[in-house]
């Protein structure tokens, strides 16, 4: 639909225009934000812990450096995830089970705070294939990579999906890419995606495909749609897995990576 | 119902006696034989003692025997009076003529109220327009609208930037029912918005009811907007067209039989995308933008007591990039009505409608293409009837019952990876009756008191879903077909009163109950084709609306100026938003995404308008609030909604220079649009977020533009006449801002900005309007 109210603002492109403008917005109260990462394929938890700042502060997040972090597995096995730089909290060698629950507890800013997330079994990426795209609207034609994979036919099935080109790692929010199963349950699937741009003759591409959970899945959309500006006339914070208010999510995923060489 | 006829009848019965005789006949416009809505019927002798014709150009007016001068009168024609003998009861066919002495253009008058109709009518204030009289009204692209036209009035405020979808009182875009010749438009927009479907050369005459609306309207909460196509000529053949920026029109009309029947065939078409195939881009040239409206309307007189209606629309608009991928949308209406005098003094219509709004995406072409698909159609029977019981009581009274099927969303996979989905059919009865009274008690008095009952019956096959109060899914039911799955119904009191203080004002206050069964969920900034309608059901409870009115109405100067003032205060029910994050994207489980709340309105309404002479147009204003509570929205915080815009100002002006030249002007002023914008930010992933705290709690800049129009009419010759309408939009050239966005700056990522968009800065545009007549 955004895309659609895009080609249609390309057509009134000709009446319209953009400038910065300066708003009055209010101060709030600094609330807490906790980024938080366990990554299958590296065995490690990161968690990043800041407060919010008010929104045209050009200082670096404020971070908060004695917090209490802890994991635990299904087991109740707690373990301690330490402060390793400035709001930065890491655990290695932490090997995960899959299809099994995590939780993880923060202590930060007097309060205490949970959220839980289920490390899922990766979908793997069968091939990349790619084609060629001709010129569309003005922008360079060029090559376009396609996922292919099964999608297993048991389950519901959640993904976010990040590309690269040669040394460079398209890694921020907003060029994430999801993927669900509510179209394509039990199919073989093949995507096009599209990146920052096409790819070139000689473009090393990589892929990074991500298994992720129902709720991590719905925030990364809330958020994406959040960091772009969004089409929503009533934006709201992403409904995250964090109880107690605070803002940020904790995703425990799994990932199948592959690159090819277009030639 | 039987019960109540006879009780009012009982009551109504009590004011009369004496030997009387019924006057009824139909009002027509004597150069085309066009029926007169609205025309005024006065008896010289008596005061406030008339009737005004239907929307069929009907009137019924009782008396006791005697003689009288009646005079007839329309607002555009000459009046004309009649001495009648009444010693029986007579039948009259009347028709009134365009001035002779006055060109064409000097009788440039908004009709919004007919001479002192505003004064002594019973119903509180309706907004009346006639494409004729606001043809100098400077638009968008010199597209005329007359839903455009409809915003700049006091308590109608349009969805944004340019659009033709409206808020009225503080109710949602959804709560206005538009009826095009009785048929339910669903979407009355093209081009996601900006136009309306109405196409002003078909249109003979538009009524927006913002309070006390008549019982015989129903199923909306806040408004009705009741569009009336053209009948056609009548006398003679006539073709009229335009040519302007954005579309070309052409209308063609004649009689069947002249003086028993005629026909109208109105078409549009825009073309901007065949300036596109101009380009040499080849995915320029191969996209498609374009709408197109058809509208056909025939009837003919079978008789001195019959008459039948054919009216239909049939409106889409397409978008498609060559092959890869392709949008539509659009309306089909259609009506076949029968109109029947069982005696002077009962009228009756019968309406049988059709209407369908439907949208349809398909992706790629060949093996891996695949198509989504949604619709939404009613068929729709209308029995009404007007019983004019004598010169104090006219009564209305009827049955109604639409049946809806609605189909949520279909996709097609063909042989993509895509798995075909059907989202369960629907099927809704929605079934009411009606009687109301328009009643005369003295001089001064008038009543009008009507009550309505409605109900819904929602039917499967299907599953329903039941959730719990965070829209997780509890429970599920298999439905057959036919079987009811949820049925609501309820009352729906109206009524209004009127005090005539003297022959220039009076006062009035109107209440009205409405129940809504059908609703559009949205939550984009404009409005969209992909909106969806969904009925009431096991979870989603009717909205439900009351509002009271009181308003005073003053003329003075012979009619010249008239003043209206009116406060309301509207309370809402069971109104409808999304949860956070909510998918609605063939989503069997959308039920589960909404959150309830409820919503409140309130303001002032002032309104001078000059309605003769050289110079007209008229000044509004408004001052009003619209606030929604909603339990999982801000903890219950009362918020603003989007449309509370505090005050609003319109100026419209019509100049005619000469008798070749007319000009126009109109200025608008509102305040911002409540909206939210984040009080602070964090980072995830290395890219900044917003951290919103309150939902509405900040405004857009205040609005204002004004708008320039000039009308060259060239020499009329005795077949022909022709126009140039030159038009400037946002004259001052005012960067608007369409949207706010907040994000990182473009070559800084380490600062954050906000960025406005301005969707129309200056926009000259010019259209040629001609007339074969």
């Amino acid at each position: 639909m955004k895309k659609l109210a895009l080609l249609f603002s390309c057509t009134l492109l000709v009446f319209s225009c953009q400038k910065v403008i300066d708003v009055d917005l209010n101060e709030s109260n600094p609330q807490t934000v906790i980024e938080g990462n366990y990554t299958a394929e590296d065995s490690t938890v990161v968690v990043r812990i800041t407060n919010t700042s008010s929104y045209f502060n050009s200082d670096a997040s404020q971070t908060v450096n004695n917090a209490d972090v802890t994991i635990t597995d299904v087991n109740g096995l707690t373990t301690n995830v330490p402060l390793l730089e400035a709001g930065i909290y890491i655990l290695e060698n932490y090997a995960p089970e899959f299809d099994t629950e995590y939780t993880l507890s923060v202590q930060a800013n007097g309060e205490t705070f949970s959220a839980t997330c289920e490390m899922r079994t990766p979908v793997l990426i069968d091939d990349i294939t790619y084609e060629f795209f001709p010129s569309i609207f003005g922008a360079d034609a060029g090559y376009a990579p396609f996922l292919n994979y099964q999608d297993p036919a048991d389950q519901t099935d959640f993904h976010l999906i990040t590309l690269g080109v040669n040394s460079k790692e398209w890694s921020e929010l907003t060029d994430i890419l999801q993927q669900d199963d509510a179209l394509v349950n039990g199919n073989y699937v093949e995507r096009p995606l599209f990146g920052r741009s096409l790819f070139e003759f000689g473009d090393t591409v990589h892929m990074h495909f991500r298994t992720v959970d129902e709720k991590i899945y719905s925030y990364y959309g809330q958020a994406i749609s959040n960091a772009t500006g969004g089409g929503s006339s009533a934006p709201g914070n992403p409904d995250s897995n964090w109880d107690n208010g605070a803002l940020g999510f904790f995703s425990a995923y799994s990932s199948s990576r592959k690159s090819v060489v277009i030639e | 119902m039987k019960y109540l006829i006879s009780c009012l009848i009982v009551f109504t019965a009590l004011t009369t006696s004496a030997q009387k005789f019924t006057i009824s006949g139909t009002l027509k416009d004597a150069t085309n034989g066009e029926d007169l809505y609205g025309g005024m019927i006065k008896v010289k002798e008596l005061t406030n003692v008339g009737a005004i014709s239907n929307a069929y150009g009907f009137f019924s007016l009782t008396l006791e025997k005697g003689t009288y001068t009646l005079i007839f009168r329309s607002t555009g024609f000459e009046s004309k009076e009649t001495v009648v003998e009444l010693n029986k009861d007579i039948e009259l066919k009347v028709e009134l003529d365009i001035p002779k002495d006055v060109q064409n253009i000097e009788e440039v008058e908004v009709k919004a109220q007919k001479e002192n109709e505003n004064i002594t009518g019973s119903g509180m204030d309706v907004t009346r327009l006639d494409p004729k009289d606001i043809e100098t009204i400077p638009v968008l692209f010199g597209e005329k609208d007359i839903m455009k036209t409809l915003q700049l009035t006091p308590g109608v405020k349009g969805a944004g930037e340019g659009n033709a979808g409206f808020f009225v009182r503080g109710g949602g875009a959804d709560q206005n029912l538009i009826l095009l010749d009785e048929a339910n438009v669903y979407n009355a927009s093209h081009l996601l918005g900006f136009f309306s479907v109405f196409n002003s050369d078909a249109i003979k005459d538009v009524s927006l009811y913002k309070s006390g609306i008549p019982a015989e309207y129903g199923g909306r909460a806040s408004s009705v907007m009741d569009v009336k196509m053209r009948d056609g000529n009548k006398k003679k053949f006539g073709m009229s067209g335009g040519i302007g920026l954005i579309s070309s029109r052409l209308t063609v009309e004649a009689p069947i039989v002249k003086d028993k029947g005629s026909f109208i065939v109105s078409g549009r078409r825009s073309y901007a995308d065949l300036f596109l195939k101009l380009s040499k881009d080849t995915s320029i040239n191969q996209t498609q933008l374009f709408f197109y409206d058809l509208n056909a309307k025939a009837n003919y007189r079978l008789g001195d007591k019959d008459r039948i209606f054919l009216s239909g629309y049939f409106g889409r608009d397409v978008l498609g990039i060559n092959d890869a991928f392709g949008f539509n949308w659009g309306n089909a209406t259609g009506t076949i009505r029968w109109n029947h005098l069982f005696s002077n003094k009962l009228f009756s219509n019968t309406s049988i409608a059709y209407s369908d709004f439907d949208y349809g995406f398909n992706v790629g072409s060949g093996e891996d293409g695949f198509g989504i698909s949604s619709s939404i159609n009613d068929i729709n029977f209308k029995q009404d009837f007007d019983y004019f019981l004598n010169s104090n009581n006219k009564m209305k009274f009827g049955v109604n019952a639409i049946y809806h099927t609605f189909k949520p969303g279909e996709l097609s996979g063909g042989n993509s990876s895509f798995n075909p989905i059907v989202l369960d059919t629907r099927y809704g009865l929605e079934a009411a009756a009606y009687i109301q009274n328009d009643m005369k008690i003295g001089s001064r008095w008038s009543l009008m008191y009507g009550l309505r009952y409605s109900a819904f019956n929602l039917m499967g096959d299907g599953t329903a879903y039941e959730f719990d109060g965070n829209g997780v899914l509890t429970n599920s039911t298999e439905y057959s077909r036919g079987e009811s799955i949820a049925l609501h119904h309820g009352l729906e009191p109206r009524f209004s009163i009127s005090y005539i203080l003297s022959e220039n004002n009076s006062i009035k206050l109107g209440y009205n109950r409405n129940l809504q069964y059908l609703h559009r969920v949205t939550n984009s900034t404009t409005s969209s084709p992909t909106d969806i309608w969904v009925p009431s059901s096991n979870n989603v409870l009717p909205q439900l609306a009351d509002q009271i009115a009181i308003g005073y109405y003053q003329n003075f100067n012979k009619n010249m100026f008239s003043f209206t003032g009116e406060v309301y205060y509207k309370a809402l029910q069971n109104q409808i938003d999304y949860r956070t994050g909510a998918s609605n994207f063939l989503n069997e489980l959308i039920e589960g995404e909404f959150v309830y709340g409820k919503g409140r309105s309130y303001g002032l309404e002032l309104q001078l308008q000059k309605k003769k002479g050289k110079f007209t147009g008229w000044l509004s204003y408004t001052l009003s609030r619209a606030l929604r509570t909603f339990d999982a929205i801000d903890n219950g915080r009362e918020f603003s909604a989007r449309q509370d815009r505090i005050h609003d100002i319109s100026l419209v002006t019509m100049y005619n220079l000469t008798e070749r030249v007319a000009l126009s002007a109109a200025w608008i002023y509102y305040t911002g649009d409540a909206v939210t914008f984040p009080s602070g930010k964090y980072e995830l992933n290395g890219t900044v977020i917003p951290y919103y705290t309150e939902r509405n709690g900040y405004r857009m800049p205040d609005y204002h533009r004004l708008d320039l129009g000039a009308t060259f009419y060239f020499k009329e010759r005795e077949k022909f006449e022709h126009n140039l309408n030159v038009s400037i939009y946002n004259a001052y050239n005012r960067e608007n801002a369409y949207t706010i966005t907040f994000q990182e700056a473009e070559n800084d990522p380490t600062q954050t900005e906000a960025v406005q968009t301005t969707l129309f800065k200056i926009i000259p545009s010019i259209t040629y309007n001609f007339n074969f007549k």
